[in-house]
């Protein structure tokens, strides 16, 4: 802070006013024409760069979503026409349903529990000692940062059939059915493994946002609940809840962006299977498109996950752009 | 110190156990060797400690190659992504001109884009420009995955500080560059090195294209390297954690760097890293 107070101090005195006016340079006005320009010559890299990597590319989506474009049209250059096909063959597909509903179901619980667990420890740093809560911000941390395919692998050690120590924990327990049990070999408990990767690796965020959110909350509003008699639900109800909402709402909508287009650790731990059973649209996408080489039908299924996700992010999408535009 | 606070306290320690169990169980698999990892005994703690993992890791045909890939792929993109994100930052804090609030739209609906459902046009497009198998396409990609973040972030940051400042020194004679550089650029340091640090996490973990548009096994990413670690390991997890654990070192140590920023920053970016 303390330049701020050299710079101010300097103004007044004023004494390079000189210097300005004989260096003979053009003075400052505003309006010339490169004043009038900058703002555009100082966009101009980052407007190419989205309108040619974002904008033409999502126009390009569109277009290829309507075309049969296997390998046998990509290499031969052709352009064929298939108008709706690709999306009555993918809708008219029950494959395709099991697993956009899949999909929809893994989000919608992947970001239920790690946004319900984000809030519960949140407020629980509140309750608890300064050291205790550096414990478990530090804890908390190590699961942020460490990266997605580092967790996955890590977490496939962890569920390993034979040597892992979940498995050798659960027989330690007790529970001696879990010797060499496989958590692998159905879709449902794969997807089971990957959403508790992804919600442990989520709450962090979660729960450091809402944390910073609920500090913030006057203290006088809670003495006066106090006051008031009201007990620890109450107090919630009518103070931490309505102060905490429109934060709760973004984190939410931002985890659906994020959990809906999940791809790596699915794909990282068994390529969608066992037999398509953890396959979900972002995996279906890769398969179709990159594997089969078909480019039309994976465009269409992009297509449909896009209208998904934003039918999912809608709402947030409306209030984000309504509040920017009374910036 | 009441009941209700100890039991508080007890929870929180079992959740934090949770969250730095498998960072444990990475680093501790890590050091044991081989045989004790394949045993059926219970070793919750390491008794002999090794370094061999982390020599087989390291000279694995692959590792330092897709290190070195995804280190030119991310920072490159991350400083084009920083650069050019400042310049457009400057001119929406700073700057009224016509078109500004739509470009304020575009910045903020390209930052929600769902990239993964761009992967077909971008992957025609790669092709026809003749950049599959390219490192470099992977740098423009991720150039452009985190450019709206960064632009928006840094936006925020610049906002924070007082224009008055920059006049204030424009007044005392220096150019609009000049009071740029030693006015603003020094207090936008930390929002710099902020909004780096998350540009670069995710590049760092980007999967989906890394895998889609390079096959030639010498251009991977390390992510993708990683990912087919039983085939690159066949069932050596020491080996394959003690490459998790490399993995994980340079983002632990920038996440350490900036983490009071972190919260503030993605939630005014509104973008995850």
């Amino acid at each position: 802070m303390t330049a701020v107070h050299t710079t101010d101090a300097a103004v007044p005195t004023n004494s390079s006013a000189p210097r300005r006016a004989a260096r003979g340079g053009a003075p400052r006005r505003r309006g010339s024409r490169f004043d009038r320009s900058l703002p555009y010559l100082l966009l101009a890299p980052a407007l190419i760069g989205i309108l040619w990597l974002i904008g033409w590319p999502v126009l390009s989506l569109l277009v290829t979503s309507f075309r049969r474009l296997n390998l046998r049209e990509l290499t031969r250059g052709e352009v064929v026409w298939r108008g709706l096909d690709n999306y009555t063959e993918i809708l008219g597909n029950p494959d395709f349903w099991s697993i956009t509903v899949r999909t929809v179901v893994f989000t919608v619980v992947v970001v239920g529990v790690s946004v319900l667990a984000g809030l519960l420890i949140a407020l629980l740093m509140r309750q608890i000692s300064p050291v205790v809560r550096i414990v478990l911000q530090v804890a908390m941390l190590l699961a942020w940062a460490m990266p997605l395919l580092a967790a996955t692998t890590v977490y496939q050690w962890i569920f390993d059939q034979q040597y892992g120590i979940l498995n050798k924990t659960l027989v330690g327990l007790g529970f001696d059915s879990f010797a060499g049990f496989s958590w692998f070999t159905t879709g449902t408990s794969t997807l089971a493994v990957v959403g508790l990767l992804i919600v442990w690796q989520a709450i962090p965020f979660l729960a450091f946002s809402l944390y910073a959110g609920a500090i913030g909350i006057p203290r006088d509003q809670y003495e006066a609940a106090s006051i008031d008699g009201a007990s620890a639900w109450q107090t919630f109800r009518s103070v931490t809840w309505p102060e905490l909402r429109p934060l709760l709402l973004m984190v939410t909508f931002l985890s659906m962006l994020w959990d809906f287009k999940v791809f790596a650790q699915i794909w990282a731990v068994k390529k969608g299977g066992p037999d398509g059973g953890s396959t979900t649209l972002p995996v279906y996408q890769y398969l179709e498109g990159i594997s089969k080489s078909h480019f039309g039908v994976a465009a269409a299924v992009s297509v449909v996950m896009m209208v998904l996700l934003g039918l999912l992010t809608f709402q947030y999408l409306r209030r984000l752009l309504r509040q920017e535009g009374t910036l | 110190m009441n009941g209700k606070k100890v039991t508080g306290n007890v929870v929180a320690i079992v959740i934090a156990l949770f969250f730095a169990f498998p960072t444990y169980w990475m680093v501790s698999s890590a050091l044991k060797p081989t045989k004790d990892l394949l045993s059926t005994s219970y070793d919750l703690i390491p008794f002999s400690v090794t370094g061999a993992n982390f020599a087989t890791a390291w000279t694995k045909p692959g590792f330092l190659g897709s290190l070195g890939n995804s280190l030119f792929v991310t920072l490159t993109a991350v400083v084009a992504a920083i650069v050019v994100g400042m310049l457009a930052a400057l001119a929406m804090s700073r700057m009224r001109f016509r078109g500004r609030k739509g470009f304020l739209m575009l910045m903020l609906v390209a930052q929600m884009a769902p990239f993964e459902a761009l992967l077909i046009p971008m992957f025609l497009m790669m092709r026809d420009l003749d950049l599959l198998d390219k490192l470099p396409s992977l740098a423009l990609i991720y150039f452009a995955v985190t450019l709206p973040f960064c632009a928006w972030t840094l936006r925020g940051f610049v906002n924070g500080i007082p224009y008055e400042l920059e006049e204030a020194a424009m007044v005392d004679g220096c150019g609009r560059w000049g009071a740029f550089r030693r006015v603003t650029l020094p207090l936008l340091g930390p929002g710099l090195v902020a909004t780096s640090v998350f540009a670069f996490v995710t590049a760092w973990n980007e999967f989906l294209f890394g895998l889609s548009l390079i096959k030639d096994q010498s251009k991977e990413t390390l992510p993708v390297w990683l990912s087919g670690f039983q085939s690159n390991f066949g069932t050596d997890w020491g080996g394959a954690m003690a490459a998790s654990a490399l993995f994980t070192l340079p983002v632990l140590v920038f996440f350490l760097i900036v983490q009071r920023k972190m919260v503030t920053g993605v939630t005014a970016g509104a973008v995850k890293g």
